[in-house]
């Protein structure tokens, strides 16, 4: 799961001038050869940082991101749906696994990225903060957001920054089994009796204002990137990612015969998707804070920590010590 | 709390603060080594976060080969791993190490690792002899450096590593049978044609 909040704050690049320029250079001549950046190379602050804010919000997102889903683990409908989604919400812990490593190797531990989530100083995915009212909600997560999901993070597979671009293909390779599944799902219910497809109309209805926000703020509003483009820490601008988004599930939506609620959405002459813009103030609400789920899911993160201490403290012994992590 | 998830509602209060982690709160970190496929060499995968060797192997076969197919696996504290420096464009890194003397000393195995493409991962090569680490990887230099530029060494004494019996490869076994686990489990496609055959929405 990722998207959105990355891109809400704004860069400044003016420390880029501190940089010592023949090292600047040939790390973007590096960069635009092809090759990937790895964890010893020499990397601009800037570099460094967005890509640990990036990462680490990554990671909070699939960790955050099992609970909205988890919720349903117990009133899956059958048996092989537990088993499926049980499944499922597994990979996406996995998947905060392998991307904190991946952040690590930067230089921030993971004992901060975890204060900094359960501080509610770093950020993650807005959506993740809405409820899911019925088990249609939970399948409109696992096709639709995960779909989303897997534009930005094949897109981002792409990226310059060798540790986060291995994650991110077995995350990925992940992600199709997640795709299927939730598709599956939502066929089962548009196929069903009048009550499922009412069911699933109805979470449609609730999670596409968040979907249109999970790519983060348009274009003509949200921070400028270019610099990012140019080091593949950001593989396309929201705008891109979408248009992407609904180009390829749109029409599998309404090919079930549901109903978007946006009587502008449509595809132009020239191929571009119109909409009606989202509330974007609703998007700052949300990912500041004010969201219908956003204490909820830090205070049970915040439970989960507590109640595990002791058991980590009992684990520990005094041969450790901390090194960075390879790759 | 007042949420839609009745478990969430039952669990306790906690009333007292959450202090910022104090460190190693997560422990240090072990490297993973996957072998895909018996007769495929080993290679790194990425780390785990343990207390010890023993729990490092347990969670690196849940976070690394819950779902592609695995031969085995193993896992070393990331201490226990020696690094040469990372070299780049047609600069191989055995040009670059030192050399150093046979050691006097009883010698043990060390795994020697390769990086030969910038952002893939690192494979093993095979297995030297010598006292020191710098001194595996100068015989490695000399037994495994044909013809690719390698740009990063890896040296593991073998006797630090948490390899997987024969009997644990009993584990992976049960991996073709978790279909639910397969995308191609998942086959809509009747069911879709069938409803769209009979829907008049498109
Ligand atoms: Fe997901
Ligand atoms: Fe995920
Ligand atoms: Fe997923």
């Amino acid at each position: 799961m990722y998207g959105g909040g990355n891109t809400f704050e704004g860069i400044k690049t003016d420390n880029l001038a501190q940089e010592d320029p023949i090292k600047l250079a040939a790390f973007e001549a590096r960069i635009a050869r092809g090759e990937k950046i790895e964890p010893t190379d020499w990397m601009p602050q800037l570099y460094r940082k967005q890509l640990i804010r990036m990462i680490e919000q990554h990671a909070h997102s699939e960790i955050i991101g099992a609970l909205p889903e988890g919720t349903w683990i117990t009133r899956a409908p059958g048996f092989k749906r537990k088993m499926s989604l049980m499944a499922k919400v597994q990979d996406e812990v996995g998947h905060a696994q392998l991307l904190y490593s991946a952040a690590e190797t930067l230089g921030k531990s993971r004992e901060q990225m975890i204060d900094d989530l359960i501080n509610g100083k770093s950020k993650y995915s807005n959506i993740f903060n809405y409820p899911t009212f019925t088990w249609a909600d939970c399948c409109f997560i696992s096709w639709l957001v995960d779909a989303g999901a897997i534009v930005n993070q094949l897109a981002n597979a792409k990226g310059s920054y060798g540790p986060y671009c291995r994650a991110l293909d077995r995350i990925c390779a992940e992600e199709s089994f997640h795709l299927k599944y939730g598709h599956h799902c939502v066929i089962y219910l548009a196929s069903g009796t009048a009550k499922q497809r009412q069911m699933f109309q109805e979470a449609l209805n609730r999670w596409w204002p968040p979907m249109m926000h999970f790519f983060g703020p348009s274009d003509k509003i949200s921070a400028h990137t270019e610099v990012l483009m140019r080091w593949k820490v950001k593989m396309g601008t929201n705008d891109e990612m979408r248009n992407q988004f609904l180009d390829m599930y749109v029409p599998k939506i309404w090919e079930l015969g549901f109903t978007i609620p946006d009587p502008n959405l449509k595809k132009n002459e020239s191929g571009k998707w119109e909409y009606t813009e989202p509330d974007w103030e609703e998007f700052k609400r949300v990912i500041n804070g004010d969201g219908p789920c956003n204490k909820e899911r830090l205070e049970v993160r915040r439970i989960a920590e507590a109640r595990g201490k002791w058991v980590r403290e009992a684990l520990k012994t005094p041969k450790m010590s901390y090194v960075t992590p390879l790759a | 709390m007042n949420s839609l998830d009745p478990r969430v509602n039952r669990l306790p209060q906690i009333t007292e603060a959450v202090l910022p982690k104090a460190a190693l709160d997560q422990f240090g970190t072990y490297e993973v080594f996957v072998q895909p496929k018996e007769g495929k060499p080993f290679q790194h995968e990425g780390i785990v976060h343990a207390p010890n060797l023993e729990l490092a192997w347990v969670l690196a076969k849940e976070t690394f080969t819950r779902r592609f197919t695995c031969a085995s696996l193993y896992v070393v504290d990331t201490r226990d791993v020696y690094v040469s420096p990372l070299t780049e464009g047609d600069k191989n890194v055995y040009d670059v190490l030192p050399q150093v003397a046979e050691q006097s000393g009883s010698k043990k195995n060390f795994e020697i690792y390769h990086l030969v493409k910038r952002g893939k991962q690192h494979v093993h090569v095979g297995t030297v002899q010598a006292v020191l680490p710098q001194e595996a990887m100068h015989l490695a230099g000399k037994q495994f450096n044909h013809s690719k530029v390698v740009f990063n060494v890896w040296a593991i004494a073998t006797d630090t590593i948490r390899f997987t019996t024969d009997e644990e490869k009993e584990l992976w076994l049960t991996l073709p049978e978790k279909k639910f686990r397969d995308a191609s489990d998942y086959k809509g496609g009747d069911k879709l044609k069938e409803f769209l055959e009979k829907s008049n929405f498109n």
